[in-house]
């Protein structure tokens, strides 16, 4: 092969340079997770309308008002809701959007927290380390608190994270760098890296699924009606009923002034 | 012919012009399209999450295809329980319309081992407004079966007091345990 040395820098140059573009734009791996979905446009599928009014109209975004409620009253700790967010994503192990934690307190006031797998397995044995005077005993599933003062999104160096006008905190994560600065800005721990694309990521209340007019996986499949979800703009909904009447609803750590639109049912003071 | 002077402001002005000019054209590449229509960040990314798949059907796009199953499923105690909570979900099994694969169907231990993700007293945090709850093994021993026994063997996993409430009418013995 006869080669002068002009040609030869050449090809080198450019093998370089092309091979380092491909650190520089990294292969897409975003899409290889949701390939295996349910398509929003085949006529096929029948996924019957849950969340009135959503489909029949045109979406107007700064018109909508959802909330979403958990009643731990009625949390059986099944952990179905942990198992549908898995998969409905296909959230890498070790990573939860949403968990369910068990609370016991006992008759001298301490209280014993614990979350095996983040409540994927369910809550199959008791707990055994901890003295036996125990008087309450529940289950908190938690997720996005979807806060109106977001912690998170204050924090965001480059717009990756951001309040829709709807009211979801959302992620682009084209934009995400993984500087992390949201994981440790939220009170709820509600953010993680995922570990396969590097950005942060977090609970979105199923927002492609409630932009199709269906419940978040969390609350479709909840046997027990612990979780509830709806728009404040159908005063049919179980939500607006229920934030209308009387029944005493709390948020989390309300001192932090972050204004969650997560509300809770049945809260004892020590959870946090 | 224009003086040394001039020629520096001439100077001065075309750089200012040429790195303004260039500045500018960088900004525009830099920032994405749609960027600050709502606030400081792409309105564009709500559209695509929006755009992500759907993953779990709803009970009713089940049903469609199982009517059987559906028919036993409404009438009983479990009807609020989500099917693909246990045999896994939609887009696995269905594809443009089409079925692709088989979705796993529990068996034997799986099943006592998923019935008592629920059903099971040890844990205390369960309100017996909402669920009846049993201990392992006492409900066996109280029942007069063998502690082998799964829990499908007497009630029936769609509708739990299907198999019993029937053998109730027959035997004539109709009175509720508690």
């Amino acid at each position: 092969m006869k080669i002068d040395k002009r040609d030869f820098i050449k090809k080198v140059l450019s093998g370089a340079i092309s091979g380092s573009l491909f650190l520089v734009f990294p292969l897409d791996t975003t899409g290889i997770e949701f390939q295996n979905g349910i398509s929003p446009s085949d006529a096929n599928v029948k996924l019957p309308e849950e969340i009135p009014e959503i489909r029949a109209r045109q979406y107007d975004i700064h018109k909508q008002n959802f909330a979403f409620i958990v009643d731990i009253t009625r949390c059986i700790g099944c952990g179905s809701c942990c198992v549908a967010d898995k998969r409905e994503y296909n959230v890498p192990d070790g990573n939860y959007r949403t968990w369910v934690e068990r609370y016991i307190k006992d008759f001298d006031d301490q209280v014993y927290v614990d979350c095996p797998n983040g409540g994927l397995d369910g809550y199959q044995k008791p707990r055994t380390d901890i003295p036996l005077n125990a008087r309450d005993t529940f289950f908190v599933p938690k997720l996005c608190n979807m806060c109106r003062e977001a912690p998170c999104v204050q924090v965001c160096p480059v717009g990756a994270t951001f309040t829709s006008p709807d009211g979801f905190i959302l992620m682009d994560s084209d934009r995400c760098v993984g500087c992390a600065y949201c994981i440790q800005a939220c009170p709820y721990s509600a953010r993680f890296l995922n570990p396969i694309t590097k950005t942060a990521e977090k609970c979105t209340w199923c927002y492609h699924r409630v932009r199709k007019g269906l419940l978040p996986a969390c609350v479709e499949v909840c046997p027990t009606g612990a979780r509830k979800f709806g728009s404040l703009n159908d005063e049919n909904s179980e939500v607006y009923k229920i934030l209308k009447g009387p029944g005493v609803l709390t948020v989390l750590k309300q001192s932090m002034g972050t204004l969650p639109t997560l509300y809770y049912m049945g809260q004892r003071l020590e959870v946090v | 012919m224009i003086s040394k002077h001039s020629v520096r402001i001439i100077l001065v002005v075309l750089s200012v012009v040429v790195m303004a000019g260039g500045g500018l054209l960088v900004k525009a590449q830099l920032i994405p399209k749609s960027f600050g229509l709502y606030g400081s960040y792409r309105a564009d990314a709500i559209e695509e999450e929006a755009q992500k798949v759907v993953r779990h059907g709803t009970n009713k796009s089940c049903f469609e295809c199982h009517p059987y199953e559906a028919k036993i499923h409404l009438q009983g105690d479990h009807k609020t329980i989500s099917c693909e909570f246990c045999h896994s979900t939609y887009a696995d099994h269905v594809s443009n319309g089409k079925r692709t694969a088989a979705l796993p169907v529990k068996k034997g231990e799986e099943i006592t081992t998923l019935c008592l993700r629920c059903h099971n007293t040890e844990i205390k945090a369960r309100s017996t407004i909402v669920i009846k709850t049993v201990g392992m093994p006492d409900h066996l021993k109280q029942q007069n079966v063998k502690l082998t026994h799964t829990c499908n063997q007497c009630h029936h996993v769609h509708a739990p007091l299907k198999y019993i409430n029937e053998a109730k009418k027959i035997t004539g013995l109709m009175e509720e345990k508690p």
